[in-house]
C-alpha cells in the first residue's frame, strides 16, 4: 500500500511537473510559447495588451518600430542596456527569450494602433510649443540637431530610430538624461552626443510636446 | 543598545547556526547566475521593486498584485527556497513594576534593551506548473514567551494557488483558487490585515505588551490555525471577488506551532470584494471584507461551548509610483460582533475589586472571571502613510485605533492594595496587563524611518506612542501606569536571500 502510494505520489509529481499550458502560459524561458501568449500574458501587465502603458514607468510599445525594438531586447537579455528602469524589470523577462519570440513580440507589438496618451490634454501650450521648436529645429546654440532627421516628422521612428510620438514624457525625460549623463545605453551612443547639449528643461518640453503627439 | 543576556546568545547562536545553515546550503547549491534575491526574484530575474512598491516589502506594486493573482507562476522555474533573519530591539518607556510582591521582570520581558536575532523564516516559494504556483513559510522565533529565551520553528503563512488568465483585447479575467492558512494571506492589497500596517519585519514583543491588545478576528486569531480554500475572479483589472471557506484542520504543515484540532466549528466563510482602478503612475483600490466564524470555547474539545464572531470591514489603498518616488497609503476599519454561547456569557456578576475580578454565583471563590456580557462589539480603525525615495529611503506613519464594549470579563487587577493576593492567594496580577476599565479600547500612533541598503536588506527604527490603552489614558491598570509608559522603540535589521 505504502509502494503504491509513492509510486502515485510520484507520478502526480511527473504529471504536475510536466503539466503546460502553452496557449496561457506565463512561463519564460520555453522557445514553444508564442510572441503572441508571452506578449498577452507577461508583457500586458506593464505594458497593457495592446501595447499602451498606464503608468509612464513603462513605455508604451504601440506602433513601434520593429528593429528598435529588437534592438532593445537583446540588449535587454545581453545585459548591454542597463539603465535601471531596464535592468529592474526586463534583464530577469528577457533572459530567456529565443530570438524567434523576440521577433515574434516585435511584430505583436509593432502592429498595435498606438493611441493619444491620455495625459496630453494636462500639458501647458507654451511647454509644447517649446518643445516642438526643439524637435523640429534642434537648438542652434548648443549644436543639438532636430529630432525629425531620424525619428520623423511626427515622431512616428524611422528602423533603428524609436517611435516617439504619444511615449509619456516622463519615460522620455528620464531616458533623455540617461543618454546625456551616463553609458547605460551603448546601442544607443549617437544619442549621448545629440543630447550633450540639452538642459533639463529642453528635455522636459520637447518630451512634452512629443507625448500629444 | 548592547546585547547583553547569556540566554541571548544562546538564542543567537542558535538561530546564527540556523541562518548561516540555509545560507550555506543555497551558496553551494545555488551560485550562478542568481543575483542574490529571494525566490521570487530568481523566478523572473527581476528586482524587488517590480513587485514591492519602492522596494518595501510587503507593499505590492500593480504588478505585484498580478504576479500574486496568477498564482506566482509568471517566470522560470527555479530553486524555490529563501530565507530570512530578523535582528531586532526592544525598549519600553518605562519598565518599572509597581508590584513589590512580584518579580519585577516578570511583567517585561527579558529581551527589553537587548539586541538580538529574534525570528528567522525559511520560505518554499515559486512556480509549480503554469498555472500552479505558492509559498509556504516555516518561521523560528527565539522569544516566545514573555520571560523565556526557548526558541522554536512554527508555520507561518502560506498561500498555494491554481489562476488562469484569459485575456486579449477585448477581455482580461484571471480566475483562481487559492489554498490558505491565514484569512486575508491571499488578498494582494497590503490594506487586508495579513500583509497591512505592521506585519514587517515583525512585532515588536512578540508579547502582548507595546502593540494593540487586541483584534478582530479575520485580523490574525485564526493564522497559521486554519486551513481554508477560495476561488476568486479579477475582471478586467477593475473588479475583484473572492469566497472561501476555512476549517480547522489536522494538517500540522500548516498550523504546527499553532495546532488547534477543534478551534472552528465547521466551516467558516469568508468574502471579499474590491474595485480598482489605475491612471497614470496612481493606483487605487476600495473594498470590503467579511468573515463568520464559530469558535470552540476550548479549542482541543469539539464539544464544548461555542463563541460567534462576525466580522466585516472596508478598506481602500493608494499608491503613487513614478521612480524616484514612491508614496503609498492604506486604510482600513474592521468592525466584529461577538456573540457568547448562552451558558457561556450573560452570566451574574460584576467587578469585585477585592478579588480583583469579576466575580459571582459558580465562579465565587475561584479564580475565574464571569462573563456577564452575552454579546461583545470590536472596532479596529488603522491608516498609514509610507515614502520611500529611490527605493532606499523611507518612512511612514501609522495611527490606530481600537475600540469596543466594555466587559467586566476584562478587567484584572486589584484596585486598592498593590501588595495584596487575589481569592487563591496568589500575588496579584501583573500590573502591565491589568485592566481596570473593563474596556480594551487603545489608540496610537507609530512612526518609522528606513533605509534600504541592499534590495533584501532594511534597517528600521519604530517608535509607537500610545495615547490610550486598555481603556484609559492614564492609570489603566489601577497603580497609576499610564498609556504612555508603553511607548516602545523598536529597531530592526531584516535581511533575505
Amino acid at each position: 500500500m505504502k509502494k503504491l502510494l509513492t509510486i502515485g505520489c510520484l507520478a502526480a509529481t511527473v504529471g504536475i511537473v510536466a503539466c503546460t499550458n502553452l496557449e496561457r502560459s506565463r512561463t519564460l524561458g520555453n522557445p514553444d510559447i508564442s510572441a503572441t501568449v508571452m506578449a498577452q500574458q507577461v508583457c500586458s501587465n506593464c505594458h497593457g495588451v495592446e501595447g499602451t502603458s498606464i503608468s509612464p514607468n513603462f513605455p508604451n510599445l504601440a506602433g513601434q518600430t520593429e528593429e528598435y525594438f529588437v534592438l532593445q531586447m537583446t540588449g535587454f537579455r545581453g545585459q548591454s542596456r542597463a539603465d535601471p528602469a531596464g535592468f529592474e524589470y526586463m534583464w530577469g523577462l528577457s533572459r530567456g527569450l529565443s530570438d524567434d519570440q523576440i521577433k515574434g513580440l516585435a511584430t505583436y507589438f509593432g502592429k498595435q494602433t498606438p493611441v493619444k496618451n491620455p495625459a496630453a490634454s494636462s500639458e501647458k501650450l507654451e511647454v509644447i510649443s517649446a518643445g516642438e521648436a526643439i524637435y523640429k529645429n534642434g537648438v542652434a546654440e548648443s549644436n543639438v540637431p532636430a529630432c525629425t532627421s531620424c525619428h520623423g516628422d511626427v515622431g512616428q521612428g524611422n528602423a533603428q530610430f524609436p517611435r516617439l510620438a504619444g511615449q509619456h514624457a516622463d519615460y522620455l525625460t528620464k531616458q533623455l538624461m540617461v543618454f546625456q549623463r551616463t553609458d547605460e545605453r551603448p546601442e544607443g551612443s549617437i544619442m549621448k552626443t545629440i543630447a550633450h547639449g540639452l538642459t533639463e528643461q529642453n528635455m522636459k518640453d520637447v518630451a512634452a510636446y512629443l507625448q500629444t503627439l | 543598545m548592547k546585547i547583553t543576556s547569556i540566554r541571548a546568545f544562546g538564542a543567537i547562536r542558535k538561530s546564527l547556526w540556523f541562518v548561516t545553515t540555509f545560507i550555506s546550503v543555497f551558496a553551494a547549491g545555488y551560485s550562478a547566475d542568481s543575483f542574490a534575491l529571494p525566490a521570487f526574484a530568481r523566478q523572473t530575474g527581476q528586482n524587488c521593486v517590480a513587485c514591492h512598491a519602492g522596494g518595501n516589502f510587503p507593499e505590492l506594486t500593480s504588478y505585484g498584485r498580478m504576479f500574486k493573482l496568477t498564482g506566482y507562476t509568471l517566470g522560470e522555474r527555479t530553486i524555490p527556497l529563501s530565507a530570512m533573519a530578523v535582528v531586532s530591539g526592544t525598549k519600553m518607556r518605562n519598565t518599572n513594576n509597581p508590584n513589590p510582591a512580584g518579580d519585577p521582570r516578570d511583567d517585561f520581558p527579558m529581551k527589553n534593551g537587548d539586541l538580538i536575532v529574534s525570528t528567522g523564516s525559511i520560505f518554499l516559494a515559486g512556480k509549480i506548473t503554469d498555472n500552479i504556483g505558492g509559498f509556504y513559510q516555516a518561521t523560528y522565533n527565539t522569544w516566545n514567551t514573555p520571560d523565556k529565551w526557548t526558541g522554536s520553528w512554527a508555520s507561518d503563512n502560506a498561500d498555494f494557488r491554481y489562476a488562469d488568465r484569459f485575456i486579449d483585447p477585448q477581455r482580461d479575467v484571471i480566475f483562481g483558487m487559492t489554498l490558505n492558512n491565514n484569512p486575508t494571506a491571499q488578498d494582494p492589497w497590503n490594506s487586508a490585515p495579513a500583509w497591512g500596517f505592521d506585519v514587517a519585519p515583525g512585532s515588536a514583543w512578540g508579547g502582548s505588551y507595546g502593540k494593540i491588545p487586541a483584534s478582530p478576528l479575520v485580523a490574525g486569531g485564526l493564522a497559521q490555525q486554519v486551513l481554508g480554500i477560495g476561488g476568486y475572479v479579477y475582471w478586467d483589472k477593475t473588479i475583484y471577488a473572492e469566497l472561501a471557506g476555512y476549517q480547522s484542520t489536522n494538517n500540522k504543515a500548516f498550523t504546527y506551532g499553532n495546532f488547534n484540532a477543534s478551534r472552528i466549528s465547521g466551516t467558516a466563510p469568508y468574502g471579499r470584494v474590491a474595485y480598482t482602478v489605475d491612471w497614470g503612475g496612481h493606483s487605487l483600490m476600495f473594498g470590503a471584507l467579511g468573515m463568520s466564524a464559530k469558535l470552540h470555547n476550548d479549542p482541543t474539545d469539539s464539544s464544548s461551548p461555542t463563541t460567534q464572531y462576525n466580522d466585516w470591514g472596508l478598506d481602500a489603498q493608494y499608491q503613487y509610483i513614478l521612480d524616484p518616488h514612491t508614496f503609498t497609503a492604506q486604510v482600513s476599519y474592521l468592525n466584529e460582533h461577538i456573540k457568547y454561547d448562552s451558558g457561556t456569557g450573560g452570566q451574574p456578576g460584576a467587578y469585585d475589586s477585592n478579588s480583583g475580578i469579576a466575580n459571582s454565583g459558580a465562579n465565587t471563590g475561584t479564580n475565574a472571571q464571569s462573563l456577564t456580557n452575552s454579546s461583545d462589539t470590536l472596532n479596529l480603525f488603522r491608516i498609514k502613510g509610507s515614502y520611500v525615495y529611490r527605493a532606499t529611503y523611507g518612512g511612514s506613519l501609522s495611527y490606530f485605533g481600537l475600540h469596543g464594549s466594555s466587559n467586566s470579563a476584562y478587567q484584572m487587577g486589584v484596585s486598592g492594595d498593590p501588595t495584596g493576593l487575589d481569592v487563591n492567594g496568589s500575588p496579584t496580577l501583573f500590573s502591565v496587563a491589568n485592566n481596570v476599565t473593563g474596556k480594551q479600547d487603545t489608540t496610537g500612533w507609530t512612526a518609522e524611518a528606513f533605509v534600504l541598503p541592499l534590495q533584501y536588506a532594511r534597517i528600521g527604527l519604530q517608535y509607537t506612542m500610545f495615547s490610550k490603552y486598555l481603556g484609559a489614558s492614564s492609570n489603566y491598570d489601577g497603580w497609576g501606569r499610564n498609556a504612555k509608559d508603553n511607548n516602545t522603540l523598536f529597531f530592526y535589521m531584516w535581511g533575505a536571500y
